[in-house]
């Protein structure tokens, strides 16, 4: 049955959900620069066909719903790659500074401390009782000792930055956990009213793609909607609104560790299971890289000790002492000149005979150690290992470049993916404005229109 | 495919950060005129360079090393030269004064001339070079010879040589005891102090014949001195030889090490400015062309 008031309702109707469709896109384009947004769209249905005369026959038009287009297995991709991002720029970072520690470019460092050292041997082996040759093989003993152990307190500096960022992290992610799990129940509330929460989805979504980025997570959706996301060996941190709360605590190297708790309020040291994001990046660097630069030095320092300290335990001072150490120490962290051969130069053993004012035999054996073959097992010189150190330095610091640059490719690239998918293009929006805007008016009309025709049909009564 | 705002400005923010990155390397290396600035530029190019660093400072220790020794042979050398001409000029006054027509008054003043020579001689054996003596061994701070008023010479040193690293485990020795040089009695030679306190002896003796056989017996172990200094001038000779020759080989190999640094880490500043070059262009065309695509949309179009 149709009727002028039934031309009217449908107008109404259509001039409502075409209203309501340009509200859709005026958000999209208010959110065109909001991160993580994802664009909507108003979901039209016919009205509510009835039956007429002849036949089926729908009035107006309905919006069932505001639906988010997204892909929902992107997130997961993203979130890994992202966790990867998140670890090589943390160790790009750290092993920058790292870097600077060995920066010989210049020419200043190792490298220039341990030629320093042996030339100064040979100065002295032409010179054996020269107060100024001696004063310089103590001057260049120091600085290779203070080369080295500079070198390891720095990397020691590093590794407490990092400490300081971990625990900075920790709260990173317990915040973001507890913002997921704030979300998870809001999503439940609203959507179990049947309708879309598609703006704590795409804020949820951005969450996590935070969260994947301090740590590696893996995350899926429950048959409610809401998030569960766990960490490590599949220790849960987030299940509907509760969260787990990581803590950071110092463990027996003097380092911050990350726990979680278990059922029972004991903790789980997790730093051996965290592969990826920022903090599995600094736990890498700190406890893989830096660690081996440490033992690194170390070795170097312990075998320069050992040999040149036997070696000089041997000889004779200028007078006539014996079996003084030129080092001082247990390692790297703590390797110095012996302070009494600083104060009296001439214990400095150049004689291998007692006595012999002038033999520089022991200088000669000392300045032999450079070409020995007594690091990494007796297949390299000392020379050689810390111009390796220095290198490998090198690699892994170019190595960290590389796969953070080809990291953050891969993020653009799926970031581009999901624009595609998800993001507003003010091109589309502006088509859509036109449309409805269109619509709108032509809706507008038919209220006019019916306007006049009711205005006629009352007309006729006169 | 569906491309929205962000993905262009995605796109340019991310090309224009590499492409500026790559502008800062050049920049870098043209600046600092060095391919390698820091480790992870080249690693494996870095551990060349440090090693042939490494090489250069041994190379200058060595030059340096060779230096000292080839002063320390020239000095040697020339003090034997002047202890030889004492030691025949003393042989000549043996051979002139032997004779028995020579008067006493005669024969005192050659005694004269003879202790003037024997402290000469003393004063050479006891030459120092770089504050050390030459020819006492290992006690280089003990004068090597000393002379009672008898004029008997007793040596101080000990029988250390000095040794001059040249090379990796290579070293050159010189003989630094001086009784191998002044009193090589031991090995069958000559002592020269107790040749030349002989002639005195025999020059101031009253007794004229048994003076002029005393004379006369030290003409030939003088004779012998003068070859026995000859010979350990003549070892000099081999060992300088021997110190130039290694010495030219270390300046070959400097300019080799120092070439080969040069091309690990020099940069070609023709190459690196070419390149800036083309990266310059093709950031000023990303500009461009992102300024004509960023800015339009439908909205400018739309009125």
């Amino acid at each position: 049955m149709t009727h002028l008031f039934g031309v009217l309702s449908t107008a109404t109707s259509a001039l409502l959900t075409q209203q309501r469709a340009i509200n859709v896109t005026g958000n999209n384009i208010a959110n065109v620069n909001t991160p993580g947004y994802s664009r909507q769209r108003l979901n039209l249905e016919t009205g509510m066909p009835t039956q007429t005369g002849l036949g089926m026959m729908s009035y107006g038009v309905t919006s069932t719903d505001v639906e988010r287009v997204y892909d929902r297995f992107l997130g997961v991709q993203l979130n890994n790659e992202n966790a990867n991002l998140g670890r090589w720029e943390a160790q790009k970072g750290m092993l920058d500074r790292v870097e600077v520690v060995f920066d010989e470019s210049g020419g200043y460092g190792l490298n220039q401390a341990l030629s320093d050292f042996w030339n100064s041997w040979q100065d002295l082996s032409l010179k054996p009782e020269g107060q100024t040759e001696r004063a310089v093989v103590a001057a260049t003993s120091q600085g290779l000792a203070d080369a080295i152990r500079q070198k390891y307190g720095e990397l020691e500096q590093v590794q407490k930055d990092i400490d300081i960022a971990v625990r900075d992290g920790v709260e990173t992610v317990n915040r973001l956990a507890a913002q997921i799990a704030d979300l998870n129940q809001k999503i439940a509330r609203t959507e179990i009213g049947g309708t879309n929460a598609n703006d704590y989805r795409d804020r949820r979504d951005l969450v996590l793609k935070q969260l994947s980025e301090m740590i590696d997570i893996t995350s899926f959706e429950d048959a409610t909607g809401q998030a569960v996301v766990s960490v490590g060996a599949g220790r849960p941190l987030v299940e509907s609104g509760n969260t787990w709360q990581l803590s950071a605590q110092t463990n027996a190297d003097g380092h911050t560790d990350i726990f979680w708790p278990d059922v029972d309020g004991g903790l789980v040291n997790l730093s051996g299971e965290i592969r990826g994001g920022r903090i599995g990046g600094w736990l890498q660097t700190r406890d893989a890289k830096i660690a081996g630069y440490q033992s690194d030095l170390d070795a170097l320092a312990q075998g320069l000790m050992s040999e040149v300290n036997t070696l000089h335990a041997a000889g004779y001072g200028l007078d006539g002492t014996t079996n003084t150490d030129l080092f001082t120490g247990s390692g790297a962290v703590d390797m110095q000149i012996n302070p009494a051969v600083l104060a009296d130069l001439n214990l400095i053993a150049a004689s291998a005979p007692p006595g012999a004012y002038g033999n520089a035999d022991q200088a000669i054996a000392i300045n032999a150690l450079r070409t020995g073959l007594t690091m990494n097992g007796g297949t390299s010189t000392f020379d050689a290992a810390a111009n390796a150190l220095v290198s490998q330095v090198g690699y892994d610091v170019q190595a960290a470049k590389a796969n953070a640059s080809h990291q953050a490719d891969m993020a653009t690239y799926l970031e581009n993916y999901r624009e595609s998918v998800s993001g507003v293009s003010l091109d589309e929006e502006m088509v859509n404005l036109v449309k409805f805007e269109a619509a709108y008016n032509a809706a507008a009309k038919m209220v006019s229109m019916a306007d006049e025709m009711l205005d006629s049909l009352m007309n006729m009564m006169r | 495919m569906r491309i929205t705002q962000a993905m262009m400005s995605n796109i340019f923010v991310s090309n224009l950060r590499k492409q500026t990155e790559a502008m800062l390397q050049r920049q870098e290396q043209i600046a600092t005129q060095k391919r390698i600035n820091r480790p992870s530029d080249d690693p494996s190019g870095m551990g060349r360079v440090l090693a042939g660093r490494s090489t250069l400072a041994t190379i200058g220790q060595y030059t340096d090393n060779i230096k000292q020794g080839k002063t320390r042979l020239e000095f040697t050398e020339q003090t034997l030269k002047l202890v030889d001409d004492l030691v025949q000029q003393a042989r000549r006054t043996a051979q002139e004064k032997s004779g028995d027509g020579v008067t006493a008054e005669e024969r005192a003043l050659a005694a004269e001339a003879v202790k003037e020579i024997y402290d000469q001689v003393l004063q050479l054996a006891n030459s120092k070079l770089n504050d050390r003596y030459l020819f006492s061994g290992d006690r280089t701070n003990t004068a090597a010879f000393t002379r009672d008023a008898g004029y008997n010479a007793t040596y101080n040193g000990d029988a250390g040589s000095c040794r001059i690293p040249i090379a990796d485990n290579v070293e050159v020795r010189v003989d630094a005891d001086g009784r191998s040089y002044f009193q090589d009695a031991a090995n069958g030679g000559v002592n020269i102090f107790d040749q030349l306190r002989d002639l005195i002896a025999g020059l101031e003796n009253t007794d004229v014949s048994a003076g002029s056989a005393q004379i006369r017996a030290t003409v030939d172990p003088l004779e012998e001195a003068h070859v026995q200094i000859m010979d350990k001038r003549a070892e000099a000779g081999p060992k300088l030889y021997r110190l130039q020759a290694t010495e030219e080989h270390w300046t070959n190999v400097k300019n080799t090490v120092q070439a080969a640094i040069g091309r690990e880490e020099d940069v070609d500043v023709a190459q690196a400015i070419i390149e800036l070059k083309n990266l310059e262009t093709a950031y000023q065309s990303t500009m461009a062309a992102a300024s004509r695509i960023i800015q339009p949309s439908l909205v400018n179009v739309l009125k």
